[in-house]
């Protein structure tokens, strides 16, 4: 009984101290419970989409509930591991398992922009550059610029996850 | 729980083996939750400046060391090239473009001198060159108090820390002249120690708890326009809440429009000065621009001050937001097309087209109210009485608050042009309104004549007009240049050698 609630307590612990439950939601802060994601962040909050997308909008599949979630969480767990691993390269390129998605959200929000009969004449191939490349070969700086590595914006401010310790024993330490 | 035991008489190894299992899956687990526990202590050490700064540095050549790429996109500032079609930031004579502007402000310091500002670099020799802070001398006190150095400078939280904020805001400006030395900068708008933005300035934080709001409350994205309305805001001077004091405040207790501030000023009987022609107790908007840019679309869909001013910009595969606030006409790639995919010229032509359209109804407002101070001028000449003079005196100060209050919150044409019609459209009525009431007095009065509109063609002839003798400001203030700004400067630099932390530049 006692070996197996300090089992549950250590395991307990560990998904607070992951935030684990952060990663239910779709909050960009949870993005960076990671910090080496910063780039990522400070580029997306100085972009346009800023104001009408989250992470999740763009990352994960929104084709059915359950894909969402089968993604979100293999994509997540393998993240998880490089990072604790330490095993991130400098500078983070998206996977083509993660492009498809990303293309595919794309279209789901622009569906108007790249299918209206109207607009296909504006932009020559549009229709047909759809199927042969992804969005972002075209709209280059959309909406991270194009290269972010894990130095490139050394001072953003950004919701890095503050300390795990509550602020009630800082403030008993503090008084000791 | 029997069977277990049972099962465990049986094998007593099966105990032991569960005994050592739990301890590698413990050992594993916690080596785990320290790693997750390193890694999330890492992002602690993120932002660890190489050197300390100490709270209330006011040298932003100190911030500097630490921020280098920030620090020389600030020192862009001092760049003073760009003219757009109205504004930009060269140092414009606006009393020369409009002067007109002269007769407005007839009997108040910006009769007087009035230029286009120019970058932050240049915040404290503009506030020393300007003719409206006088050329105060030893003997004779100058016509300014220090309230006007409030948003000048870094030093003006150091100094409100050391001497208390009403102590700060008592007496004449030239007091502490050779206090505020460095540039409006990095400690105006950052926390020393975390980097974050914060706000230094009281008459912000106190408007809002008046407001019954708690600035602390605000998200990272408000507060990149929060920083910028800790001056870019309407502000008077309260006399009232401290003996000898002019206490910075905004007046926001009624709301932000200019009718509720209008509302506000009326309610406190509050006039920034006399018409030195009409005898109107007139209000001077100073400027509302942050007030003018929350009623626009750009505000309406989260955008902020620093989104257009204060733009990412990349610098060898770094980026960092680029701290030489500017016009974002002189920087579209990195402001305007982050959103809008028109081509810059078509931009810029659109902005120019809304600035063209408010000019042209604001124009012809000033032109009403400089009719109207001559007509009242004319008024009080053929003998109206105080009493017959109320209601239009209350008009003249009305409207022409709010043809300042446009003209004043600079950009507002192209931050709010809806509102900015609006309120030019409502001082046309009420200075007509008023021209009437004027009208009907001649008649009462037995005149029946047109008041003829001066010859006010430049800032000459309208100073001379007002009884303006410029050439003696002029003088005076050469004077005062020359011989007290070198004083105040040589005063600085002895003080700052005490320090603890050198600058290295």
């Amino acid at each position: 009984m006692v070996i197996s609630s300090i089992l549950l307590g250590v395991f307990l612990f560990t998904l607070y101290v992951s935030k684990a439950h952060s990663y239910l939601s779709d909050n960009p802060e949870t993005c960076t419970n990671c910090h080496i994601m910063a780039p990522q962040y400070a580029t997306w909050n100085h972009s346009s989409h800023r104001e009408v997308a989250n992470c999740n909008d763009c990352h994960v599949p929104h084709n059915n509930f359950l894909n969402k979630y089968y993604f979100k969480g293999k994509d997540g767990l393998r993240h998880a591991t490089i990072f604790t691993l330490r095993n991130e390269p400098q500078v983070i390129f998206i996977r083509e398992e993660g492009s498809e998605v990303v293309h595919k959200n794309c279209i789901r929000c622009h569906s108007q922009q790249i299918n209206d009969p109207k607009l296909s004449a504006s932009v020559e191939g549009h229709q047909a550059h759809m199927q042969d490349r992804k969005c972002w070969d075209c709209h280059r700086e959309v909406p991270h610029g194009r290269v972010n590595s894990l130095s490139s914006v050394p001072n953003a401010r950004v919701p890095l996850p503050e300390s795990p310790v509550p602020v009630w024993i800082k403030n008993y330490t503090n008084n000791n | 729980m029997s069977s277990n035991f049972k099962i465990t008489e049986k094998h007593p190894w099966l105990s032991w083996f569960i005994f050592s299992a739990t301890i590698i899956v413990v050992f594993v687990l916690g080596l785990l939750a320290s790693s997750i526990v390193e890694r999330r202590a890492e992002a602690v050490y993120v932002n660890v400046p190489k050197n300390e700064i100490s709270a209330f540095e006011p040298r932003n050549e100190v911030w500097g060391e630490n921020y280098p790429r920030e620090f020389q996109s600030y020192y862009g500032t001092a760049d003073s090239s760009f003219r757009s079609k109205y504004n930009g930031n060269v140092n414009i004579d606006m009393l020369e473009v409009d002067p007109r502007l002269v007769v407005l402000w007839a009997g108040y310091g910006f009769s007087k001198d009035y230029n286009q500002g120019r970058g932050h670099f240049y915040a404290i020799a503009d506030v020393q060159n300007t003719l409206r802070t006088g050329a105060p001398t030893g003997s004779v006190a100058g016509p300014m108090p220090t309230t006007c150095w409030t948003c000048k400078s870094p030093d003006v939280p150091r100094l409100m820390n050391e001497k208390g904020v009403v102590q700060f805001y008592s007496g004449k400006w030239e007091r502490i002249g050779s206090e505020i030395v460095n540039t409006i900068g990095c400690a105006d708008c950052h926390d020393p120690e975390t980097m974050n933005l914060t706000i230094t300035r009281p008459a912000l934080v106190e408007a809002y708890e008046r407001m019954g709001k708690d600035i602390k409350k605000a998200s990272h994205q408000e507060m990149r326009s929060l920083v910028c309305a800790q001056c870019h805001v309407e502000y008077y001077f309260d006399k009232t809440v401290a003996e000898g004091a002019n206490y910075l405040t905004f007046p926001w207790d009624k709301g932000l429009s200019v009718e509720e501030m209008e509302e506000y000023y009326d309610g406190r009987e509050f006039s920034d000065w006399t018409h030195s022609i009409s005898k109107a107790p007139m209000l001077k908007a100073q400027h509302p621009g942050y007030e003018m840019y929350l009623t626009g679309i750009h505000a309406q869909r989260g955008v902020s001050c620093a989104d257009c001013h204060m733009p990412y910009k990349s610098e060898g595969g770094q980026k960092f937001t680029d701290h030489k606030m500017q016009s974002p006409l002189n920087n579209i790639a990195s402001s305007c097309q982050v959103c809008h995919r028109e081509e810059g010229a078509t931009l810029m032509a659109n902005v120019y087209e809304r600035q063209d359209k408010i000019i042209e109804n604001r124009d012809k407002l000033e032109e009403l109210i400089v009719h109207a101070h001559v007509e009242a001028k004319k008024a009080w000449d053929l003998g109206a009485s105080e009493n017959q003079m109320k209601d239009i005196l209350m008009g003249i100060r009305h409207a022409q608050w709010r043809w300042d209050y446009v003209a004043a919150s600079h950009g507002g044409s192209f931050h709010s042009p809806v509102e900015s019609s609006r309120i030019i459209s409502t001082g046309i009525t009420t200075i007509q309104e008023t021209r009437l009431k004027l009208a009907r007095l001649f008649a009462s009065l037995g005149f029946n004549d047109e008041v003829p509109y001066p010859d006010i063609s430049t800032k000459a002839k309208a100073q001379e007009f007002i009884g303006l003798d410029a050439e003696k400001m002029n003088s005076e203030k050469i004077e005062f240049i020359k011989t007290t700004i070198p004083v105040w400067m040589k005063q600085a630099e002895e003080r700052e050698k005490s320090y603890d932390i050198a600058a290295n530049n």
